[in-house]
């Protein structure tokens, strides 16, 4: 029995899918692997990720067992220049520290020329990874040939593919339009004078169409044998036995048209050259297309700096940045990127970090201020200390859970797999029925000589029982490919995976997005999570003559009361100390103080007796509030606590603290309830205080006095109600009901327990990208089911039309080569759907673009005007 | 070697089955027509090739998946 711990995962690219059930065969080969567990095969990314027992099977298993299934796992091959090695034992334990890496499928080491050739999965293992392992084993490794970037390489293979495509398509497309200019040559009318009457001949038609079959349709047949020989149907099969019947036929009723399959009458050369090009000009769109729904994944990984400048010995050097380590000190001029994760040691600068927060401003970094890899220094020079590098960066994180996001499979993307998968026998069983059918009743009851091809001026022509059963077996098979449902699902999810991630919003997978589309109730963690989860000053009230604010006079409270605070650990005197050095107001040292536990302070400060404390304080000290004691009783009901100011014995003010509303939760609880969501609080407040806050922020329902182990019991108790629930909170005691609701909204400033157990990760702790999750979501749900709908509909329509259904009372037939047009357009009006969500933008920032951006961050306290009155 | 073998044998036992299913199905589709009696000879042999050629497509994956999961969880147990 294999450990838990004894587990590792492992993601690697798959090529040569095609088709929904190209997934599902790779799954099967890969689950058939000893050891091999939670296999998932994503079509839109090309991927296979697992885990697996190391012990009883490696990634060469699973590159065999891919290969075996008609696939391939890409490898790439790198030079290492080893040096330090002197003998054969030397070779041997490079070798072997190579070839344990998990993603190297071979590594051989020559002594002589001091190379080791390794031959590895690009995406698996990395350059930097190799050379740490030659160096752990105590030699040094230098590439000798740089190996193209991930990035390259991914988009060379794109591009291998759409020139290989786009070879085809001219070949097969312009061949094609003779074979259909030679097949209608007595349709021509005016211009059968520039056509040369020879290509109507049969026999030349012949020759034109097989380059066509056996070059660019050559690929379909290659394929779906190999994949038969394992027991696997795919998509190319499909095509293959299109093609082939159309073009056999037409070869033996050009060669013996008395033999009766329908004779010169019934030669599909043109389906078969026609069918080969629209199959292949499907192919180059969808290769053409497919990988720009993986824009955004692109995007953050160009984001990776190549160098970083370290400083050792007192000496800048200029190294690559994966090679950078924890400790290593950075130096960052402006306009240069960040390149690895850190802290500010030296200096002062301004750093656009929008890339990975969507922030618009730069923010403002100084001396004990973290900077994030990737993020680019905009005007003044630091040093930073490198605190996280490579895997452990947060952008290699941030790419990580975007690119697990966009290779796991919501629930509808596993149902539209299964149907696809599944689908290809179907469809060859219906093509048995629909012939059977055709043959021995269809034909004899309704076939009229006179019948005609739809989107076409020809008729059908004198064709025999087996020519007409045939074509219409055969146009069902064409018809039916379902290549556009297997794409419906994962290219949508991708896209939205991508854009949520341009905004700063992670989602976790696939199935998060879905969840969240279906989202009725949100529960919001109070502290930290819709306040700023520290108190402030919110009110200053002043005993004044004549009930005039004065706001020298709120000044001077908040001065003395901080210069006597200034001492005290309590978190509301922290607070006032920080509201006097926010209006930047000078802090003397007091004359005197003393602490009054569990009441206040007193202070003499320049002259004047001051007392800080509770009502009690002040009764005690017979100090007379009765002026202010309605604006205090005001204050309290709204959830803030009051300190009452005396100054020599008199009573001169009131000082409010209060946990305070982050900036944007007003704005987002009002237009989470535009969307007609319910919007819940919840928190350990007494319920006077919660109901304050909620009444502030526009919450519909507060759930107060809840005990952090319970918050988790209160999102079941929603949910027992019928409602799915999002829960967004940001701390360790928010992780049981974040695992708990639907989708768990963690916060961006939140703890890494949070972040872990969440389904969706803010970057930034605004909450207005709780709408933005929302609304992608939405979007991508939205953009999945159109894209389903116009996989289905060509599939629901198509088939029985060209099963002959209509053709009793119509007369009229599917011909292979429209039907394969169909197909096209059906896989290609997916992909363009889908792509349509490139121009999505949440409603919080098409706000923003409307204001120009111009909103300045209010961190700024500002005393209330409020005075006695 | 032993993965090689096994999946030789998988192969091997497989082709048996469903070349049998083809052939009997081939059969059948003849001798059907034949009792009709209506059919050209050149119409039932075409016939025989195309539900021949679909019968072998559709047998083909359902036996390997079956036979291999036959074949390696006898030698598992």
């Amino acid at each position: 029995m294999t450990k838990l711990e004894d587990q590792r995962s492992i993601s690697f690219p798959v090529q040569g899918m095609t088709c929904a059930s190209c997934v599902s065969h790779v799954e099967s080969a890969l689950m058939e692997l000893p050891g091999v567990s939670d296999v998932v095969v994503n079509l839109g990314t090309n991927k296979a990720s697992l885990n697996f027992d190391p012990t009883l099977v490696n990634v060469t298993d699973f590159q065999k067992a891919v290969s075996n299934s008609g696939y391939t796992v890409p490898t790439q091959e790198m030079n290492l220049h080893v040096s330090g090695m002197t003998c054969a034992s030397c070779v041997d334990h490079v070798e072997r520290a190579l070839n344990e890496l998990p993603g190297v499928t071979s590594a051989s080491v020559n002594l002589g020329l001091e190379k080791a050739r390794v031959q590895y999965i690009p995406e698996v293992v990395t350059a930097s990874q190799m050379k740490r392992a030659v160096r752990d084993v105590g030699y040094e490794a230098v590439e000798q040939d740089t190996a193209v970037d991930n990035l390259d390489r991914e988009r060379k293979v794109r591009e291998d593919e759409i020139r290989r495509q786009g070879r085809n398509l001219i070949i097969a497309g312009t061949i094609g339009v003779l074979v259909m200019i030679g097949t209608f040559y007595d349709m021509l009318g005016p211009f059968q004078s520039i056509v040369p009457k020879f290509l109507s001949y049969k026999w030349v038609l012949g020759l034109l169409t097989t380059p066509i079959v056996f070059g660019p349709g050559r690929q379909f047949f290659v394929n779906s044998w190999r994949g038969l020989k394992h027991g696997v149907t795919d998509m190319n099969l499909l095509y293959a036995t299109g093609i082939g019947a159309s073009y056999g036929i037409a070869v033996i009723n050009t060669l013996f048209p008395n033999a009766g399959f329908g004779g010169e009458g019934a030669t599909f050369f043109e389906s078969a050259a026609l069918l080969t090009a629209f199959i292949v000009l499907g192919r180059w769109l969808e290769a053409l297309t497919r990988g720009r729904t993986s824009e955004a994944i692109r995007k953050l990984m160009k984001l990776q700096p190549k160098v970083a400048n370290i400083i050792r010995d007192g000496h800048e050097i200029t190294i690559p940045a994966d090679e950078v380590e924890t400790g290593d000190l950075i130096a960052v001029r402006p306009g240069e990127s960040i390149p690895v994760d850190g802290m500010v040691q030296d200096g002062y600068s301004a750093v656009d970090e929008s890339m990975l927060t969507g922030e618009s401003l730069p923010v403002e970094k100084k001396a004990g201020d973290a900077v994030i890899g990737g993020t680019i220094n905009k005007t003044g020079a630091f040093k930073f200390v490198a605190t996280k590098v490579g895997k452990d960066s947060a952008l290699a994180q941030i790419i990580k859970l975007v690119e697990d996001a966009q290779a796991s499979k919501a629930p509808i993307q596993k149902l539209a797999d299964w149907v696809a998968g599944h689908f290809i026998l179907g469809v060859h069983l219906l093509a048995v029925l629909v012939f059977i059918f055709w043959f021995f009743i269809g034909y004899d009851l309704f076939f009229d000589a006179g019948s005609r091809f739809i989107l076409s001026p020809f008729a059908l022509g004198d064709i025999g029982v087996f020519g007409f059963s045939l074509l219409l077996s055969v146009t069902v098979l064409v018809i039916s490919c379902p290549c556009a449902v297997g794409l419906a699902t994962p290219s949508a999810m991708m896209a939205g995976t991508g854009k949520a991630a341009e905004f700063g919003v992670l989602f976790k997978g696939a199935e998060a997005i879905e969840k969240a589309s279906k989202i009725q109730t949100i529960v919001f963690d109070k502290t930290g999570t819709l306040t700023k989860g520290e108190p402030s000053v919110t009110d200053i009230v002043t005993s004044l003559e004549n009930n005039v604010p004065n706001k020298n006079q709120q000044m001077k409270i908040l001065r003395f009361t901080a210069i006597a605070e200034q001492n005290s650990e309590h978190p509301l005197g922290e607070a006032i100390v920080r509201g006097a050095n926010t209006n930047d107001l000078e802090l003397s040292a007091p004359e005197w103080f003393n602490s009054i536990p569990g009441h206040g302070v007193e202070a003499k400060i320049e002259g004047v007796a001051v007392l800080v404390g509770n009502r009690k304080l002040m009764s005690e000290r017979s100090i007379d509030f009765r002026t202010l004691m309605s604006q205090a009783e005001k204050l309290e009901t709204e959830g803030k606590t009051v300190m009452f100011v005396a100054l020599d014995g008199q009573p001169a003010g009131l000082i409010a603290v209060a946990d305070t509303l982050k900036e944007t939760s007003v704005e987002a609880i009002r237009r989470l309830r535009q969307m007609k969501l319910e919007t819940v609080m919840i928190t350990g407040d007494n319920r006077r205080t919660a109901e304050a806050i909620a009444r502030q922020v526009g919450i519909d329902q507060v759930l107060a006095e809840v005990l952090p182990q319970d918050k988790a019991e209160e999102v079941k108790k929603l949910q027992a109600l019928g409602k799915r629930v999002a829960m967004v909170g940001d701390g360790v005691n928010d992780a049981p009901a974040l695992a708990q609701a639907e989708v768990g909204i963690a916060i961006g400033s939140g703890t890494d327990v949070a972040k872990e157990t969440g389904d969706v990760i803010l970057i930034k702790s605004d909450l207005n990208d709780v709408i933005v999750a929302l609304e992608v979501a939405r979007a991508t749900m939205n953009k999945v089911k159109q894209n389903l709908f116009w996989a289905f509909i060509y599939n629901t329509l198509g088939i029985p039309l060209a099963a002959g259904f209509l053709y009793p009372a119509l007369r009229l037939v599917v011909s292979p080569e429209v039907a394969s047009a169909f197909m096209a357009i059906s896989s290609v009006s997916v992909t363009l759907n889908t792509l349509l969500l490139k121009g999505f933008s949440p409603s919080t920032q098409r706000k923003v673009k409307r204001t120009g951006r111009d909103t300045v961050a209010a961190n700024q306290f500002s005393a209330s005007t409020t005075s006695s009155d | 070697m032993e993965t090689e073998n096994l999946d030789k044998e998988i192969a091997r036992k497989s082709a048996i089955v469903y070349l049998a299913i083809t052939a009997i199905m081939a059969l059948l589709f003849f001798v059907v027509t034949g009792l009709m009696g209506t059919y050209p000879m050149v119409a039932r042999i075409g016939g025989v090739m195309w539900i021949s050629l679909l019968t072998l497509i559709v047998s083909m994956p359902l036996v390997i998946t079956s036979m291999k999961k036959r074949i390696k969880g006898t030698k598992r147990n």
